[in-house]
C-alpha cells in the first residue's frame, strides 16, 4: 500500500481525465497515497460504470471521489467537468492538480487517407481542444491566491517531437499539446506545468496500436511511469513547461 | 540552378491568396512559371480574388497564357475543401510537370471556448492536412511529375509566446504534419517556411490586439522601427529556396536563416 513517507501533494483538488482505463486509472489508484485527508479527486471519462467500479476500489477515508461522466470531445463534456469542480470550495484546498490524460489513438494510416475534415476535426476536438478548454476553464475557476499551488500535467509522448510515417494524427495532436502547455508555462509563472511522456505503457491503446500496425513491443506496467510521475510532482523541482520522458529518467 | 522560367509547366495552388503574403506569392510565382501553367487561388473574399485574377490576366504572364482560377470559400468547412479539390482537378492536365501547393491561409485566434478553438483548428490545422491529402490523392506520384508542398510556418511553431496559445499550437501542429509527410513520402518535396514578421493585416491585428502587453509593445516597436519584413522580400527568399530546391524535405526554414 502507501509507504510511510511524509511527503504529499497537500489538501488537493485533483482532476484526472481518461480515468476509467489504462494509465489514468492506474494513476487514480496510486494518487490517494500522496493526497492529504480532505482532498477531492474528480475522475472523468465517458463510461460511468467503469468510473464507479474504480471509485469502489479506492480508499475513501482519506478523500472524496466524484465520478464525472463526460465526453471531453464536446463542449458539454468540458463544461460539465468544470462545473462539477466549481462546486468545491476553493478555500478547502492548498493544491489544484489537473492531469490531462484522456486521449485517443486515431487512425494510423497513410497521409493521403486523411481527406475527411469531419474525422480530423473530431480527433482534434478530443485530443487538442478539450485539453485547452478544460485547463483554461479550471484555471479560471481556481485563480491564483496566496497559499494555493496549481499544477497542470499533459500526458505527452515521444511522438510529440518525433515524426513517424503513418502517425500524422497522433503526432500532430501531441506536438500541439506540448506547445500549448509550454505557452501556458510562459504565461502563468505561478502554474507548474509538466509535459510527461510515460513510455510505452501496457494499456488498451497499445493493443489498438498492435491491431492497426502489427507492431508489438515490450510494454511497461502502468505503475512504474505512474509512480515516477507522482515523484516528480512531489519533488516539484522540474522546470515549468518542460517535457520529461519516463524512459530518460 | 534552374533557368529563368523556373519550374516548368506548373499547377500552383495557393491558399489565403487574397491578401498579405499569399497574394505576393501568387504574383511572384506567376513570373516563374512557363506558359500553359495554371493557378488555383483560394481565399474567403471573392472580390479580392477577382481583383487579383484580373491583375494576373493583365500581366505578362497572363498574356503569355497563364490560366488563373479562384475559389472563394472557407477551408475550415468540408464544402470548401470539396470546391477546391474540384477546381484543382479541372485545372489539371497531362502537361503539368510540377504541382505546387502553398498552405498559406491562416488566422489569428481570439478565444479559448471549445467552439472557437475547434473552428480555429479546423481552419488552421485540419484543413491543411485534408487539403494536402486530397491534392496528393489527385496527383499521385508518376515519372516526370514533381510535387512540392509548402507550409507557411512561423517562429511560433518552435517557440512559445504568452497570449498566443492557439496560434503557437496550430503552427507547431502544422510543422509536425509536414515533418511526418516528409518522412512518409521521400519523393515529395516538403518545406515549412517561416516568413518572418510580415507587414500585413495579421501583424496589424497582433500589434493592436495581442493579450500580452509586453508582446504588443514589442510588435509595435518592430513596426515603428521599420523592422517588419515586406512580403516581397520574404517571398523572394521563399522563391529562391524553391528554385534552388536543395532544402532537406520536412525542414523548417526561417526568413532570418537564409
Amino acid at each position: 500500500m502507501c509507504d510511510a513517507s511524509t511527503k504529499d501533494l497537500g489538501r488537493c483538488l485533483c482532476v484526472i481525465t481518461g480515468a476509467s482505463k489504462g494509465f489514468g486509472r492506474s494513476l487514480a489508484q496510486q494518487m490517494p497515497c500522496v493526497l492529504q485527508t480532505g482532498s477531492v479527486m474528480l475522475l472523468v471519462a465517458r463510461t460511468a460504470r467503469l468510473l464507479q467500479e474504480l471509485k469502489a476500489e479506492l480508499d475513501t477515508h482519506v478523500l472524496l471521489v466524484h465520478c464525472v461522466e463526460a465526453d471531453l470531445g464536446t463542449a458539454e463534456g468540458v463544461n460539465k467537468t468544470v462545473e462539477v469542480a466549481k462546486k468545491e470550495n476553493v478555500n478547502d484546498f492548498d493544491h489544484v492538480l489537473l492531469i490531462n490524460n484522456a486521449g485517443s489513438l486515431g487512425a494510423i494510416s497513410q497521409f493521403s487517407s486523411f481527406t475527411d475534415l469531419a474525422e480530423v476535426n473530431a480527433y482534434i476536438s478530443f485530443n487538442i481542444s478539450s485539453a485547452l478548454a478544460l485547463t483554461a476553464g479550471l484555471l479560471q475557476a481556481f485563480p491564483q491566491r496566496p497559499g494555493l499551488r496549481r499544477t497542470v500535467v499533459n500526458m505527452s509522448s515521444v511522438l510529440a517531437h518525433q515524426p513517424l510515417p503513418l502517425w500524422v494524427l497522433y503526432s500532430t495532436a501531441k506536438a500541439a499539446r506540448d506547445m500549448m502547455f509550454k505557452v501556458l508555462a510562459k504565461e502563468e509563472p505561478n502554474v507548474k506545468v509538466l509535459n510527461y511522456s510515460p513510455g510505452p505503457v501496457d494499456t488498451e491503446m497499445q493493443r489498438e496500436i498492435f491491431q492497426q500496425t502489427g507492431v508489438s513491443r515490450e510494454l511497461l506496467p502502468c505503475q512504474k511511469p505512474g509512480a515516477k510521475l507522482l515523484k516528480l510532482l512531489l519533488d516539484s523541482d522540474f522546470c515549468s513547461g518542460t517535457h520529461l520522458d519516463f524512459l530518460d529518467l | 540552378m534552374q533557368g529563368e522560367r523556373g519550374r516548368g509547366i506548373a499547377l500552383c495552388i495557393i491558399t489565403g491568396a487574397s491578401r498579405g503574403f499569399g497574394r505576393t506569392v501568387a504574383k511572384e510565382l506567376s513570373l516563374r512559371v512557363k506558359p500553359g501553367s495554371a493557378f488555383v487561388l483560394v481565399a474567403r473574399s471573392e472580390s479580392e480574388l477577382q481583383t487579383l485574377r484580373a491583375e494576373l490576366a493583365e500581366s505578362d504572364a497572363g498574356r503569355a497564357g497563364l490560366e488563373v482560377r479562384y475559389v472563394a470559400t472557407d477551408l475550415g468547412l468540408t464544402e470548401g475543401l470539396e470546391k477546391v479539390t474540384k477546381a484543382v482537378q479541372e485545372a489539371a492536365s497531362e502537361l503539368i510537370e510540377h504541382v505546387l501547393l502553398v498552405n498559406n491561409a491562416g488566422k489569428s485566434p481570439v478565444f479559448t471556448e471549445m467552439a472557437e478553438v475547434n473552428s480555429y483548428l479546423s481552419f488552421n490545422v485540419s484543413s491543411v492536412l485534408c487539403l494536402t491529402a486530397r491534392i496528393l490523392q489527385a496527383f499521385p506520384q508518376r515519372p516526370g511529375l514533381r510535387r512540392t508542398i509548402v507550409n507557411i510556418s512561423s517562429l511560433c511553431a518552435l517557440k512559445p509566446f504568452p497570449s498566443w496559445v492557439l496560434y503557437c499550437a496550430g503552427k507547431a501542429a502544422r510543422d509536425m504534419i509536414f515533418k511526418v509527410l516528409a518522412e512518409e513520402q521521400p519523393d515529395l518535396r516538403v518545406l515549412s517556411y517561416a516568413p518572418g514578421p510580415l507587414d500585413t493585416d495579421m501583424q496589424l491585428e497582433a500589434r493592436s490586439k495581442s493579450g500580452d502587453a509586453t508582446l504588443r509593445k514589442s510588435f509595435n516597436e518592430m513596426f515603428t522601427r521599420g523592422q517588419l519584413v515586406s512580403c516581397e522580400e520574404s517571398c523572394n527568399k521563399l522563391t529562391k529556396l524553391l528554385m534552388e530546391d536543395s532544402y532537406t524535405s520536412g525542414a523548417h526554414i526561417d526568413f532570418y536563416d537564409i
